[in-house]
């Protein structure tokens, strides 16, 4: 009998949960979040997201309320979203501040920095959209991608020297230093950041690239590309006298998937490592 | 740069030939910008008909876009618009250059300073100072700015714009070296947050800024009004305007200090717009000619009507997300400064 | 009408004015000349109350200069600087209406144009009344000037002009127009005229009384039939006596 009425509990609740939630419309500031909503199964819910939003395809192609720093109020209110879920870094403030003042609900997370981060948004999103049994199973593949992750570099007994560098146009490249994403994932992956006494992102001297001499470039897939390829690339001041360039080792990967710290960055951090290695 | 006078004014034939009533030039441009802000109410990301606006035949959540929303951005970039304009302006007949704009003297600069300051020494604010630190900063910043220039031109005892203008240019550079050294040592996300404030927005306007805006901007407007005059006259050199009985001396520190009023809390709620100081007040003398006293007015509703216009463009035209208003202001007006420059000159021929 | 005892003026620890005295009537046409450096302009301007004298005052209407205010000096004197240069665009009415400022309060009123035309009429300008003022030739622009300060003492008497090479630009017809008007007001309104000038015949022809300056002194001073002679020109200017042309 108990068990009966538990289940016809369970029954209506599971009912009255979803009549509490039709299909709320979301909208998604940041890539690694959207990413991680896609994972959980409930793209179809999302009505925007933002210019960092590119992956899955499918969430490159929803309507975008621009950089998500310089978001506009109006712009995702005629979304109508039900709910925003954005990271700490969403903005201007004065525009959140609006948005939450029309009575949309806005939930705010960490911009994840390391699979710790990662970790505690899968668990977090699970929880605001109600499909924790699904977080559950993501954060299960997630760890295990981890473990295998800890196997390899366990064994492995060299760690090879590696120079993260950025572009934003014409302007002169920037290396990562430590408390970057970058770093992070280097170091998860195996690796050494070369530039690591600085911290953030710095201008690159061509004498401190020769004195680094780092093994491998570690780039963004559309820096590169800006950039010119890999021999644009060895023609940047100081790169050429680099172990890297003698061994032409550069390591490009997308931005979202290398630095976004989503439920792809333990398989991410995994290939890294596997293309680090694949010379031995 | 203090010496530039290659630009030679010619107004229109056309406009010379008929008495100009200000009076009606006045009129003309506040119906081009009623006009303006009635299309800018009534266009945006979410769809609300002008009809329903006037007849205010509105549902809660239009209404609450348009109360708290769409009103305050409208208002803001006519108030900030007004400001840009009339600052500009002031200062170029304060320096007797048609280049001078509030950037030229450092006000700008430093205010961009005292806002990368707040980003990257201080750090993030919260609460009520969170959503106003940085506006707050700016003000300060440009207050402090004028402040030193006018204590430094008057350090060699003889109170002149020259001096005013030589000090202003160093105190630039070295705001933009404050500025500098304060990205160089940010951080990535300090870095963008400066980035975006720099490039200038009207996003996230809300009441209390337009209103603070509002109560020092109509004051200065009404002031420099007033020295219409005294500004002209100012024109013929110091020396001159002393000779006609203009106290040029407090005519220079008043204009610098209701200038730097307007730009400051300008500054403070929109972040830099460029082009609107500089180019409006050219265009106005272009059109009507160089009196202050229809310039200064003038100035403000034309700053005023093509902040808004670009403004309106910018937050419609790639909905739901937004151009930087800076660009936009650039696009449009810039063809059309142009298109007058060569107008002038066929006519001049 | 304008007095001076005893001017001394320096700047940077250079003496540019040394013992200058002078006495100015009403009535007269009274003009300064030396050679360049002499410091003809710098005792312009302590005459006119823009420089204060490091030493010595100057009297204007028996009280000394600084005992008026910007104001009351504006309707008392005007002054014609050598060179006025316009980055704006303004048309040659509004610049001659500009003499006006202080007087109306810096109210633009129908009454300060109307003085304003009237001044043109007298320097042979009100044909280029819509023109802009940069479109001029310096000589135009020089009349312009000279109707600005016209205006700005319309309807005075007893008051002092005050030219810095008003004839530099102009040409022999205009100079003798500029020196007819002078020559007017002078008698008719009781003005005195004080005048800088490099045309020594011009000077010695059209004025009453002259000082000449050399390096900050009086060389000489007296009616100007008299004081401008060969003798007192070669002497001042170091030339020959044979270039001397009066």
């Amino acid at each position: 009998m108990k068990f009966i009425l538990t289940t016809i509990f369970l029954i209506l609740s599971i009912n009255v949960s979803h009549a509490h939630q039709p299909d709320r419309r979301i909208v998604s500031i940041g890539g690694a979040l959207t990413e991680t909503i896609y994972a959980l199964g409930l793209g179809y819910r999302l009505v925007g997201s933002d210019t960092t939003s590119y992956f899955p395809p499918s969430a490159a192609s929803l309507p975008k309320t621009g950089y998500q720093r310089a978001l506009s109020v109006e712009g995702v209110l005629s979304l109508k979203p039900d709910l925003i879920i954005a990271t700490e870094d969403a903005g201007p403030p004065s525009v959140m501040k609006q948005i939450s003042s029309t009575g949309v609900q806005i939930n705010r997370l960490k911009s994840a920095k390391s699979m710790k981060d990662t970790r505690e948004n899968i668990f977090a999103l699970g929880k605001i959209l109600n499909v924790n049994a699904s977080a559950k199973t993501l954060v299960g593949k997630f760890d295990a991608a981890l473990e295998q992750l800890k196997a390899t570099t366990s064994v492995q007994t060299k760690k090879p020297k590696i120079l993260f560098i950025m572009s934003h146009g014409s302007s002169t490249p920037m290396a990562a230093g430590s408390e970057t994403s970058a770093n992070s994932i280097i170091e998860i992956a195996g690796g050494i950041n070369v530039a690591n006494a600085y911290t953030g992102y710095k201008p690159l001297s061509p004498e401190a690239v020769v004195k680094f001499s780092p093994e491998f470039i570690l780039i963004t897939s559309r820096t590169l590309k800006q950039i010119g390829g890999n021999e644009a690339l060895f023609k940047l001041p100081g790169l050429a006298l680099t172990p890297a360039a003698k061994s032409g080792n550069v390591i490009d990967m997308d931005g979202l998937l290398l630095l976004g710290f989503g439920p792809r960055s333990a398989a991410a951090a995994l290939e890294l490592n596997k293309r680090l290695n694949a010379d031995d | 740069m203090l010496m530039i006078r290659t630009v030679k004014w010619r107004r229109f034939s056309l406009l010379r030939q008929r008495e100009q009533n200000p009076f009606v030039i006045l009129v003309c441009l506040s119906l081009i910008l009623s006009l303006i802000v009635l299309i800018a109410t009534s266009i945006g990301a979410i769809s609300i008909s002008l009809r329903d606006i006037l007849f205010f035949d509105l549902s809660e959540f239009d209404q609450t876009i348009l109360l708290s929303i769409r009103l305050p951005r409208v208002l803001l970039a006519v108030v900030v618009g007004a400001a840009l304009g009339i600052s500009g302006a002031a200062m170029q007949g304060l320096f007797r250059n048609p280049l001078a704009d509030p950037g030229l003297i450092g006000i700008t600069g430093g205010a961009a300073l005292a806002v990368s300051c707040m980003i990257v020494v201080i750090g993030p604010a919260y609460g009520f100072l969170g959503l106003y630190s940085l506006g707050i900063a700016a003000f300060v910043g440009g207050m402090i700015t004028s402040l030193v220039i006018l204590r430094m031109s008057r350090l060699t005892g003889v109170f002149s714009v020259t001096h005013m203008l030589l000090a202003g240019i160093a105190i630039n550079a070295l705001t933009f070296a404050g500025t500098g050294f304060l990205t160089f040592i940010s951080d990535d996300q300090q870095l963008r947050a400066l980035t975006f404030w720099t490039m200038g927005s009207l996003g996230g306007a809300m009441w209390e800024p337009v209103l603070v805006c509002l109560s020092i901007i109509l004051p200065s407007m009404w002031f420099l009004t007033k020295k219409a005059r005294e500004l002209n006259v100012l024109l013929l050199g110091e020396e001159n305007a002393a000779y006609i009985g203009v106290d040029t001396h407090k005519l220079k520190r008043s204009i610098i200090l209701t200038s730097a009023l307007c730009v400051g809390a300008a500054v403070a709620v929109s972040g830099i717009i460029g082009f609107i100081g500089l180019v409006i007040p050219h265009l106005i003398r272009l059109l009507f000619g160089a009196d202050h006293k229809l310039l200064i007015p003038a100035s403000a509703l034309l700053g005023a009507a093509l902040l808004l216009f670009a403004d309106t463009i910018a937050r419609t035209i790639v909905a739901p997300s937004e151009m930087p208003v800076g660009v936009l202001t650039s696009l449009v007006g810039g063809p059309f400064f142009l298109w007058l420059l060569i107008k002038q000159n066929s006519n001049g021929n | 009408m304008l007095k001076a005892d005893n001017l001394n003026f320096s700047i940077h620890g250079k003496t540019i004015l040394d013992r200058v005295s002078l006495e100015v009537k009403s009535g007269e046409i009274f003009a300064i000349l030396g050679p360049n450096g002499a410091g003809k302009s710098t005792l312009m301007k302590c005459l006119s109350g823009y420089e204060k004298p490091t030493d010595g005052d100057v009297f204007l209407m028996g009280k000394t200069s600084p005992s008026y205010s910007l104001t009351d000096l504006a309707s008392k004197r005007a002054v014609l600087t050598q060179s006025v240069s316009i980055n704006f665009p303004f048309t040659t009415l509004e610049v001659a209406a500009m003499g006006r400022g202080q007087i109306s309060g810096f109210g633009q009123k129908e009454r300060d144009f109307e003085i304003a035309r009237e001044a043109m009429r007298l320097t042979e300008v009100s044909h280029l009344e819509k023109r802009l003022i940069s479109t001029l030739s310096g000589g135009e622009q020089q009349r312009v000037h000279m109707a600005r300060i016209l205006a700005q003492l319309w309807d005075q008497q007893d008051c002092v002009l005050f030219l810095d090479e008003p004839t530099s630009a102009l040409d022999l017809k205009h100079q003798f127009m500029l020196f007819d008007i002078c020559r007017t007001l002078v008698s008719q309104k009781n003005y005195a005229v004080v005048v800088i000038l490099h045309d020594l015949q011009l000077a010695k022809r059209m004025t009453d009384k002259a000082l000449l300056l050399d390096t900050g002194r009086t060389f000489a001073a007296g009616p100007s039939a008299d004081v401008i002679n060969v003798d007192t020109i070669s002497a001042l200017y170091d030339i020959n006596r044979s270039q001397v042309m009066l």
